[in-house]
């Protein structure tokens, strides 16, 4: 496949990422679903799904709440992913690929919300002045639509230009370099899972974390029947806790 | 007092205010973050209300390209309930604009809090836990499961939270508050998101040593070692050290630094 076929493959698939806030926030931009587009373009679905998991992981505690603006995952996912399969690298090189390349283009897309769309939301409110909502219409879906295309050209083109250099630079590292990415691969997913779980965690329900380790570590229940297990747990609790508040509210109507 | 004949929202117009709904991301900005699109989202709705009064509709366009910050997938809530209000101003004169922005500010604080753990919590965490586990041996059943466990209920939530906020307006949010169904859904989602979480912890973090140790003569392993204390020992210390780490408020990129200076290390001496 040549260098051109490859960039317009990724500008694909990175923009089919990025659009996903505009098709209902679907998340098709994380890199279990962009690793697996990019596998499926190239031509191995295998090494996209194993390097997509990977970096899915990687990526745990990058979520947009707020205004924290997180590590732009899908041009990592992208970029890191075409790589590997290019050149046969492992797993631990898609994380030491993918984190600076979101890194870089998470800042270009910061630069992007600061300025371009700022610019964007000034015009509607000229339109609206106008009371002119076609106007707003049109602007608001030219500025939707056009940070995306800005967004995977820049990708597009990243990958274009700089994907030799990372070629040569994994046939470069040394062996300590390599195996310590494994490493951190394998290790990262605990960052991010205790960013999620510090989102959940209260004194009341710390027990139930403990909980799934041991049934997942101890009796190796995979993720998929600890969360059918969970979602019993979950309805039998809704409906008790019904009944606990309608038992206050009987005792509060017995006390009137 | 002057009431104009009310016309409800026609199903076309509900389809519009739907598929404009799920924009509203995709033109985020530092200055008012999802105004443009949640404006966007508004328009069909005005402009069947405001079609022949200029002044009111711009006052309206303005008043939507205020600032908004919400989780996607509930937004149509706070579309539901502002396009009855919204009718009503345009029925009543004596309507009180500036409720509609009151309203509107003070709904998507709780709104955002809820969405936020509800999908960006507990669902993204199943769906990375489950996904992830099939991915990684290879099977495409992973991403399929991914797109299927935040798309079904985000899509039927977007799809009932318009239904809802329309036809109960400002009321549905007092009802709901008091009954306490939204403290106990966010409370039982966290029950469930947590036992995923721990899972997560025993299948997906993956440190073993190949050190070696000689006990009375014999080439042991270290990681026999540590699966005598327990399963998936060291995952479950790497877990305990990163939320011991972040609720010390250490910045997640310092630790990022860190953890692959340390990876490096521990690979050149051999211990990992």
């Amino acid at each position: 496949m040549s260098l051109l076929t490859q960039t317009l493959l990724v500008f694909v698939v990175t923009f089919i990422g990025y659009m996903h806030s505009y098709w209902g926030s679907t998340m098709c931009n994380r890199p279990i679903i962009v690793s697996t587009l990019i596998g499926i373009v190239f031509g191995d679905i295998h090494t996209g799904l194993v390097v997509g998991a990977a970096l899915e992981l990687a990526f745990l505690g990058a979520v947009p709440i707020g205004a924290s603006n997180p590590p732009d995952m899908t041009s990592g996912a992208a970029v890191a992913t075409a790589i590997v399969i290019t050149t046969g690298a492992d797993n631990g090189m898609a994380v030491a690929i993918a984190i600076p390349v979101a890194t870089l283009v998470a800042l270009f897309d910061n630069l992007q919300m600061m300025f371009l769309l700022t610019y964007a939301g000034h015009m509607c409110d000229k339109a609206a002045e106008e009371a002119d909502a076609n106007k707003v219409e049109r602007i608001v879906r030219v500025a939707s639509i056009g940070n995306k295309v800005v967004l995977a050209l820049v990708v597009a083109v990243g990958y274009c230009l700089g994907s030799t250099a990372i070629t040569d630079f994994i046939e470069w590292v040394p062996e300590w370099f390599s195996h310590g990415m494994d490493v951190v691969a394998g290790i990262l997913p605990a960052l991010g899972i205790a960013m999620l779980a510090k989102m959940m965690v209260a004194k009341d329900n710390f027990g139930y974390l403990i909980l799934g380790f041991v049934i997942s570590a101890y009796l190796g229940v995979p993720t998929f029947g600890v969360a059918l297990a969970g979602t019993a747990v979950a309805i039998i609790l809704f409906f008790k806790e019904q009944k606990t508040t309608e038992k206050e509210e009987e005792i509060d109507d017995n006390e009137f | 007092m002057t009431t104009n004949s009310k016309k409800e929202m026609s199903k076309k117009e509900f389809r519009q205010v739907f598929t404009r709904s799920m924009t509203l991301d995709s033109g985020w900005d530092y200055e008012r973050q999802q105004h443009m699109n949640f404006c966007y989202m508004m328009i069909p709705v005005l402009k069947r209300l405001y079609k022949d009064d200029k002044e009111k509709m711009s006052a309206a366009l303005k008043r939507h390209l205020e600032f908004m910050a919400c989780t996607p997938h509930l937004v149509t809530l706070l579309g539901g309930i502002m396009t009855a209000m919204e009718e009503e101003n345009a029925a009543d004169e004596n309507f009180d604009e500036s409720s509609i922005s009151a309203v509107k500010t003070s709904l998507m604080g709780p709104i955002a809090g809820i969405g936020d753990s509800l999908i960006w919590g507990t669902l993204l965490t199943i769906a990375v836990g489950i996904s992830t586990s099939l991915a990684s041996k290879g099977s495409i059943m992973g991403p399929i499961l991914f797109v299927l466990i935040i798309n079904v209920p985000g899509f039927l939530l977007r799809y009932y939270c318009l239904k809802v906020g329309y036809s109960s307006g400002t009321k549905f949010f007092a009802t709901v508050n008091q009954s306490g169904l939204i403290n106990r859904i966010t409370k039982v989602a966290c029950v469930l998101g947590l036992l995923v979480v721990g899972s997560m912890i025993a299948q997906q973090v993956s440190i073993t040593t190949p050190l070696m140790i000689n006990v009375s003569g014999m080439e042991t392993p270290v990681q026999d070692y540590f699966d005598q204390i327990m399963p998936c020992f060291l995952p479950a210390c790497a877990f305990g050290l990163m939320y011991w780490l972040l609720s010390k408020k250490v910045k997640s990129t310092t630790i990022l630094i860190c953890l692959v200076v340390f990876g490096c290390l521990t690979a050149a001496l051999g211990i990992l």
